[in-house]
């Protein structure tokens, strides 16, 4: 499959061309897209019964992860990473399943509006930690992982809680079409809705030059620690969204954090954000995340033993990037 | 720049690929959104094409293997315990229950440690490769239910395995664990000729195999009034071998253990008999499960002298079992659900208690240890009457149909 990419990324040039500047920016997210639908196209060849129920499947899959994976770009992009954010999720899930249990629906509005406002305060205290006592960000996270996952033990020792209909009902099924899956609206809007208006605004720009190069932002009049302090709040708030997601697709909380925190790093690698800092978006990881589920999808579709599909999926990871690299470093000598 | 003819081309081929593509994945879309919902209304008419001999099928497999039967697709999903001998059991005797069947033509195996979000996708997964039966061990369960509700409409048999779902269209099949600690708690109690003081070692606290099992001990307790439990609310291993060693330590060090006459444990067995031992105390009677380590000591009168105790067996052929059960449900057969079962629609395996006191029991015991490449983690009671088929020898080889 490895292979597979290679058609791909003559397409990637070949668009950015065609399409100009605007593409050339995102031609890694374009190259991604074209690897996608190749990947859906295999899958349709391996399994012609792959359609709508799978693409139904696919969308609220990815939902969880894609937020992570949008909460840990925004964080990176600014210079910075965050090793906690599976167990903010848990954190989140357990808190909105304690709370919506056996109310009214019109209390788990106020529910997920106050889960999202600790999200931002839960990403806030990372980030002020980060900020204030000038330790790396890696064992900052880290060890904050440690206290959030211990907070969701302590508000649910065991799985349980549950949750508004309403919620359940807004990532489940579809809109209108049968093709439109509700759970990539919710995530198109929620994404477009958030982080759109903050990348064109002044905090967009000052992400992006704090990641690239803090001593040049600094010097340029951007204040290092208010950016810092601001990408964690708004990890947490995606962060937030994310564990809600949780919520929504299970219908209880579970205190114990899932495999998102590496995930959502890898998600974000693969996407095409550096791990420097100061590059990529939150297009690409989307992409990415739906391409690992896709591929683990494929495996289970080609009776691919369990274990074996976890080192494919790994070495499908490392190979795209490798020869994403590759392209890029002969584009640059070109 | 040099090469822009060659990259226009590329360019056009490209977008022509693309255009291609799209259209075509398009085009097959078309059909393949009709193509669910006709597959459905064709899997609800096989179970009745198949009911018509179904007596062929279930009592002799072989003959269904030579009369071409209607053969199905099988997907198991297992959303924990990865390493752990107890699940891999289960994982490998669902595969040998599909390849012996006779009716089975694949069967597709997800197994992961993830949370339920993550067996959800592994669902979904098995239902948009369209198998006709989903068995699964749940990881919860309610959180399961949504992507159980899409496996009904889309024709699919779904059967919950070692642990139960709410889900309504969903069959349960499980060990009974009330009957489990009755069992072994009831053989102790008249072991100890009706008086006393045990020791009452439970499992993992707010785990509902733990709370069914605490409800067939305090059963068997009502029969015998003259024993005491200490605790009386018993103590939790948490089914983990280092905890369940400390406390039998401290239990023997403080002196506890000389005014007590029997042991209940949850399947923490060997390493209490051990501990004992080691201390130089006397063996009191003891319930365990059907373990390797257990069983060996249980039939080492020598190395362990006047160890009187009693294996209950807590199979992981259950993966297994809920292979027939779902072929059985395939197959159009009525399967009778145990009324005493907290859910519709549940199938409770009742355990069997065998002691070293007896020759026969003796005897069972060692032919459950004679099975040459068990590993030591997997429990010994591989296989269930009634409900599978397969050989030990074929459980141990892990294989399901072509592979």
């Amino acid at each position: 499959m490895t292979a597979a990419a290679a058609p791909a990324d003559s397409r990637r040039v070949a668009l950015a061309d065609l399409l100009g500047p605007a593409a050339r920016r995102n031609a890694w997210s374009l190259g991604l897209l074209g690897f996608l639908i190749l990947l859906l196209v295999f899958t349709k060849l391996i399994e012609p019964r792959y359609g709508v129920t799978g693409i139904q499947g696919l969308a609220i899959s990815v939902l969880p992860l894609a937020l992570a994976a949008v909460a840990q770009a925004i964080v990176v992009i600014s210079g910075g990473i965050d090793l906690s954010i599976g167990s903010i999720m848990a954190l989140i899930n357990v808190v909105s399943a304690v709370l919506m249990q056996g109310q009214s629906e019109e209390f788990g509005v106020a529910v997920v509006l106050g889960v999202l406002v600790l999200g931002l305060v839960i990403g806030a205290v990372n980030g002020g930690l980060v900020v204030v006592t000038r330790i790396p960000d890696i064992v900052v996270t880290l060890a904050m992982s440690f206290v959030w996952a211990g907070c969701a033990l302590l508000v649910l020792p065991t799985p349980g809680g549950g949750s508004a209909k309403w919620l359940m009902d807004l990532v489940s099924g579809s809109l209108g079409n049968d093709w439109i899956p509700k759970a990539a609206v919710v995530l198109i809007t929620v994404v477009a809705l958030i982080w759109i208006p903050v990348r064109r605004s002044w905090l967009g720009l000052s992400f992006y030059a704090t990641g690239s190069n803090r001593l040049a932002a600094f010097r340029s009049g951007v204040s290092i620690g208010r950016t810092k302090l601001l990408a964690y709040a708004l990890m947490g708030l995606f962060a937030a969204l994310a564990g809600l997601s949780l919520t929504a697709s299970t219908g209880i909380g579970e205190p114990v954090p899932g495999p998102y925190t590496l995930l959502s790093v890898a998600a974000i690698v693969l996407g095409g954000v550096s791990l420097a800092g100061g590059r990529g978006g939150v297009f690409g990881p989307i992409v990415a995340v739906m391409i690992l589920q896709i591929i683990r999808t494929d495996m289970t579709f080609l009776n691919v033993d369990t274990n074996l599909a976890t080192v494919v999926q790994g070495l499908i990871l490392i190979g795209v990037v490798m020869i994403g690299s590759l392209v890029q470093i002969r584009r640059a000598r070109a | 720049m040099k090469h822009s003819g060659i990259v226009r081309a590329l360019a056009t081929l490209t977008t022509v690929v693309v255009v291609v593509a799209a259209c075509s994945s398009a085009a097959t879309t078309q059909p393949a959104s009709a193509a669910p919902s006709t597959a459905p209304s064709s899997a609800s008419t096989a179970p009745s094409s198949a009911s018509t001999a179904p007596s062929s099928a279930s009592t002799a497999p072989s003959s269904a293997a030579s009369a071409p039967a209607k053969m199905y697709t099988i997907g198991y999903s297992n959303g924990g315990g990865v390493g752990n001998g107890f699940r891999e059991e289960q994982m490998c005797t669902a595969r040998a229950q599909a390849l012996v069947s006779g009716q089975v033509s694949q069967i597709t195996v997800t197994s992961r440690n993830t949370d339920a979000a993550g067996q959800l996708q592994d669902i979904r997964d098995l239902i948009a490769k369209g198998v006709n039966a989903i068995v699964f061990n749940p990881n919860d369960p309610t959180a399961l239910n949504p992507a159980l509700a899409e496996a009904h409409a889309a024709g699919i048999v779904t059967v919950a395995v070692d642990s139960y779902v709410t889900d309504p269209n969903t069959y349960n099949l499980y060990n009974n664990q009330v009957q489990y600690a009755y069992l072994g708690a009831k053989w102790l109690f008249q072991q100890m000729g009706g008086t006393g003081t045990v020791y009452y070692m439970r499992g993992l606290a707010g785990n509902s195999a733990d709370s069914d099992r605490d409800k067939g001990f305090k059963q068997a307790l009502a029969q015998f009034p003259n024993i005491k439990v200490t605790p009386p609310a018993g103590v939790a291993t948490g089914w983990d071998p280092a905890t369940t060693t400390k406390l039998i330590n401290n239990f023997i060090a403080s002196g506890q253990y000389d005014s007590i006459q029997g042991i209940w444990t949850s399947g923490m067995d060997s390493m209490v008999v051990s501990a004992i031992q080691t201390a130089g105390k006397k063996q009191v009677p003891l319930v365990g499960a059907d373990l390797g380590a257990f069983v060996t000591q249980l039939l080492n009168p020598t190395g362990y002298p006047g160890l009187k105790g009693v294996a209950v067996t807590n199979t992981a052929g259950v993966g297994g079992a809920g292979v027939s059960l779902a072929l059985k449900l395939l197959n159009g057969q009525t399967v009778q659900g145990d009324p005493s079962a907290s859910q519709p629609n549940t199938i409770l395996l009742t355990p069997v208690a065998v002691d070293n006191l007896t020759a026969a029991g003796k005897a069972q015991l060692k032919s459950w240890q004679s099975v040459p490449g068990l590993n030591p983690t997997w429990p010994l009671g591989i296989q269930i009457a009634n409900w599978t088929t397969y050989t030990p020898d074929q459980a141990i080889a892990c294989k399901g149909p072509g592979q």
